[in-house]
């Protein structure tokens, strides 16, 4: 325990930014087939293998009043699809993955649809398991009966979850930050019960396609085998199609008068949720690394960030409490949240403010700075030491469309960060007056 | 034990044996008992230059005792807030400065704190984790923040989720006089009315090394993890742990029944049997291994008899699962729970969830069935070794229910031999409504309209 008496920063010094000298796997990229980009690292020491394909196919493509239709396109591929030999039905698909041992699952986000298949890495299964995810990819079913229970099932969901303080606060937010960016849109229980088979089959004609695909693969197979599992992936998919008006830019929340930014939703729950944030930068922002390390510090940084300080550790205000920066393809936005019992919904918006607001304008300390480097450098082989995390890695990079030795040079961009950069990237995105607010909970005032 | 794993899945796949040579060597683990009671499980995995280290100890809200509901899980809390040579804090500041991932988790049965770090970093995080086993200190101004912190947990958790108020209600139900029957989080008025000297007598009651496990998984050196476990866990005193009374549940003798109102849309249910679990030495009870195979027939993948039939063909529920787990210190409960389509009821989803349970026990289930089971749970034996971290919860768990990791593989290959008729035959003799427990959540709408005066 000796080191433990010389003072805490001292260690945190002492201990801080060594650069490991670990090797970091290469991302290969190979050659794009029709149209789709490919990339893969070749883990051996398991015999198993992912794979994600991601589409260009997410919410933020759904046609107006048709909130919920990527979503629906996507989940869907689970229940049924016309094979070689026939319709698969979504018995017979779900029987098939079981019985290969494997897991094969599609949903969309709002970027992006992802297929998401785990198989072992031996031929035969492989090859079955990447023949049968192609089907669901490319010859979906998008039956009648099954479309209207699935719509039924997501109606109840919808209803549940508009009973959740959570969701109800998050979709507000949503709508409040985006505006009318297609992000800010939600389903709605009458947006749900508007699509029907043809917008189904429309939406997959229009978005599945190979110029919109990007396949990552990680695990136990060569390049060779990857380029197969590639081109079997696309076989049966075209490799583009008509043109796909833009979406419009994410214009930057505006300088407001607080009651304009703040909504308060009455709500009986026994906690008060509380969120604030704005719009913020896209993944491939120059100003990206200063963000995340000076976030690391404000709310980021799990148990040590001034936020849990002053929220949790020093007032005992909420059990959690937290900043991000959420940066997208595209867009991105910023946020921070928090819950508690309602009689200190005031109080705790006032620390939540106060210490954003202190954040963006001072900077973090220089032992912040230190510390927050120091976590970010050393904790960096926690985030790419299994096939999983791997995956989650190459699937960012490809679809940011990012460097790929983005991996290699990651903790080297987090070590040249500046105190200044930090100050003057905080000061450039965010402003509290442009900061919007939202308030759940039984008090309809957050303010006295 | 691995050749024959593989053995089963060949004959289940009824494919070449070739490619499994490149099935990866074993996973090489390691048990060493230190003279102070402690015990150090280490995994070794080089696939990355990482390592999680965990502690468990076998303390969990099973060991509390009414009024005290929930110490365990705040004393997890207070373990975070300084020790004699450690400021409040510090502990979480030292382990993020070394780029540690860390948290601590309570269940039923034990509480565990671990730590993520690359590997030239584990000795400084264990150190820390060493010292806090037997010199907590912390004054009474940081219980009093923190156990609000704690009440604002169970709000946030419990009482704005009438998910786990129903569970809550249906534990506490079933169960008579098993600690079973507490919420690991506690009463609400127990938490009102805890002091820091109840988490204190709870520490010093069970926090010793001859009640903690070491498990350690990640690109380490076993002989020079018993080095350092010695070094900075060796020299803590094992001290008597307070005697555990058995209160062994008295059987059921009839179906009960609990209703809970909550804000929500959808009206839900949960039935609940009481179930026997897998005995440590009993290793050869076909029973829990047949019980968990019936969990996976019924809701094992996407089209398992329950998904298939409830949510897909009659449409009477919106989602449902079964629950059960054969590893436990505590009694077991076989758990059905269904969220309701729109428009049906409970007393429909209940005739449907019974109805398809009879037809189970009257016709038993399919060979095919049971062998697409067996096969997931072969091929999750390689996904697992994906996850270091997966792999040292699974040995801890496995250790304080007073197993060893040695049974884990033995227990697999049990499951293998497992029959259909065996399978039936459980669901016949447990699924009855002597030991059933059936919980219903009847949805309130949310009063939305602000209260007088506060607008």
């Amino acid at each position: 325990m000796r080191t433990l008496n010389r003072g805490l920063w001292l260690v945190i010094l002492t201990l801080g930014l060594i650069q490991s000298a670990y090797a970091i796997l290469p991302i290969e990229k190979l050659d794009s087939y029709k149209g789709a980009k490919v990339f893969l690292v070749q883990t051996k020491a398991l015999p198993m293998v992912d794979i994600e394909i991601s589409i260009d196919a997410g919410d933020r493509y759904d046609p107006n009043n048709k909130s919920g239709l990527a979503d629906m396109a996507a989940g869907l591929m689970n229940y049924g699809a016309r094979g070689d030999k026939g319709v698969l039905t979504e018995a017979q698909i779900a029987d098939e993955i079981a019985d290969l041992g494997a897991s094969i699952g599609v949903s969309a986000g709002g970027e992006r649809a992802i297929m998401r298949i785990r198989s072992l890495s031996r031929k035969d299964l492989r090859d079955r398991s990447v023949q049968l995810a192609a089907t669901m990819l490319s010859s979906p079913l998008y039956d009648a009966k099954i479309l209207e229970r699935e719509k039924q099932r997501s109606i109840t969901n919808l209803l549940e979850a508009e009973t959740k303080p959570e969701f109800v606060l998050d979709r507000r937010f949503k709508k409040l930050v985006y505006g009318n960016y297609p992000l800010g849109n939600s389903p709605s229980v009458k947006s749900v019960s508007s699509v029907s088979v043809s917008d189904l089959m429309q939406f997959h004609k229009t978005f599945y396609r190979g110029d919109r695909i990007i396949i990552s693969i990680v695990g136990d197979v060569d390049r060779v085998q990857a380029a197969e599992i590639a081109q079997r992936l696309l076989k049966k998919l075209p490799q583009s199609g008509p043109a796909i008006a833009a979406l419009p830019t994410l214009g930057r929340s505006p300088i407001e008068g607080l009651s304009e930014r703040e909504i308060q939703i009455p709500f009986d729950s026994q906690q008060a949720h509380i969120v604030m944030g704005m719009t913020a930068i896209a993944r491939n922002n120059p100003d990206y690394f200063p963000l995340l390390v000076g976030n690391y510090v404000l709310g980021g940084g799990g148990f040590v960030s001034r936020l849990m300080s002053e929220v949790r550790e020093k007032r005992g205000l909420a059990y959690s409490v937290s900043s991000y920066f959420a940066p997208g393809k595209d867009a991105g936005i910023f946020q921070a949240g928090l819950q508690t019992k309602n009689d200190q919904a005031t109080l705790a918006l006032e620390v939540l403010s106060s210490t954003i607001a202190k954040f963006i304008a001072d900077g973090p300390a220089v032992s912040e700075l230190v510390a927050a480097k120091s976590n970010l450098v050393n904790g960096y082989p926690l985030r790419i030491d299994n096939n999983r995390k791997l995956l989650d890695n190459v699937s960012s990079i490809a679809w940011n469309d990012l460097p790929v030795d983005t991996m290699e040079i990651w903790t080297k961009q987090v070590e040249a960060v500046t105190l200044e950069q930090v100050t003057t990237a905080f000061q450039k995105y965010l402003a509290m007056d442009r900061m919007k607010i939202v308030v759940l909970g039984a008090k309809s005032k957050a303010s006295p | 034990m691995r050749s024959n794993l593989l053995r089963f899945f060949f004959s289940l796949l009824l494919v070449s044996p070739l490619a499994w040579a490149s099935a990866g060597n074993p996973p090489q683990t390691h048990e060493f008992n230190l003279s102070n009671g402690l015990k150090l499980i280490v995994r070794e995995d080089h696939r990355a230059p990482t390592v999680a280290h965990m502690v468990w100890y076998r303390a969990g809200s099973i060991d509390e005792t009414n009024g005290k509901t929930g110490v365990a899980h705040v004393l997890e809390h207070m373990m975070f807030k300084g020790t004699k040579k450690v400021k409040s804090g510090d502990f979480s500041r030292l382990v993020a400065a070394v780029g540690g991932r860390e948290n601590a988790f309570t269940s039923r049965d034990y509480t565990a704190y671990f730590q993520q770090v690359e590997k030239s970093k584990l000795e400084e995080v264990m150190k820390l984790e060493a010292d806090r086993m037997s010199n907590l200190s912390f004054d009474d101004a940081e219980f009093d923040k923190e156990i609000q912190v704690i009440m604002e947990e169970r709000r946030l958790r419990t009482e704005d989720n009438p998910s786990s108020l129903l569970n809550e209600s249906l534990m506490a139900t079933a169960f008579m006089s098993s600690p079973y029957r507490y919420p690991v989080i506690g009463w609400m008025n127990d938490l009102m009315n805890m002091k820091a000297a109840d988490a204190r007598d709870w520490y010093r009651s069970w926090y010793a090394p001859n009640n903690a496990t070491v498990v350690i998984t990640g690109d380490v050196d076993p002989q020079n993890m018993l080095r350092l476990v010695q070094q900075y866990y060796g020299v803590v005193p094992p001290h008597e742990l307070p005697v555990r009374k058995p209160q062994i549940e008295p059987p059921q003798k009839g179906i009960k029944q609990v209703e809970v109102k909550a804000p929500a849309d959808s009206a839900q249910i949960a039935m609940a049997w009481k179930v026997p679990r897998l005995e440590p030495g009993k290793l050869d009870d076909p029973e829990p291994y047949a019980l968990e195979l019936l969990t996976a027939v019924l809701d094992g993948y996407d089209n398992a008899r329950l998904n298939r039939v409830l949510v897909k063909q009659e449409k009477v529920v919106n989602d449902v699962g079964v629950g059960y787990d054969m590893i436990s210190r505590g009694p077991e409960l076989f758990l059905i729970g269904a969220t309701m389509a729109k428009g049906k009821t409970v007393a429909q989803a209940q005739m449907s969830i019974r109805k398809a349970l009879e037809e189970l026990k009257q016709k038993g289930i399919l060979e095919s069935e049971l062998k697409r089971i067996k096969v997931r749970i072969l091929s999750n034996q390689i996904y697992k070794r994906d996850s270091i971290f997966g792999q040292a919860m699974e040995i801890g768990s496995n250790e304080m229910a007073g197993f060893s990791w040695k049974d884990i593989d033995y227990m697999l290959e049990k499951m293998q031999t497992i029959t259909p008729a065996q399978v039936q035959a459980v669901a016949k003799k447990y699924l009855v409504d002597e030991g059933l427990t059936i919980a219903t959540l009847d949805p309130q709408p949310r009063k939305t309209e602000v209260a007088k005066g506060s607008k």
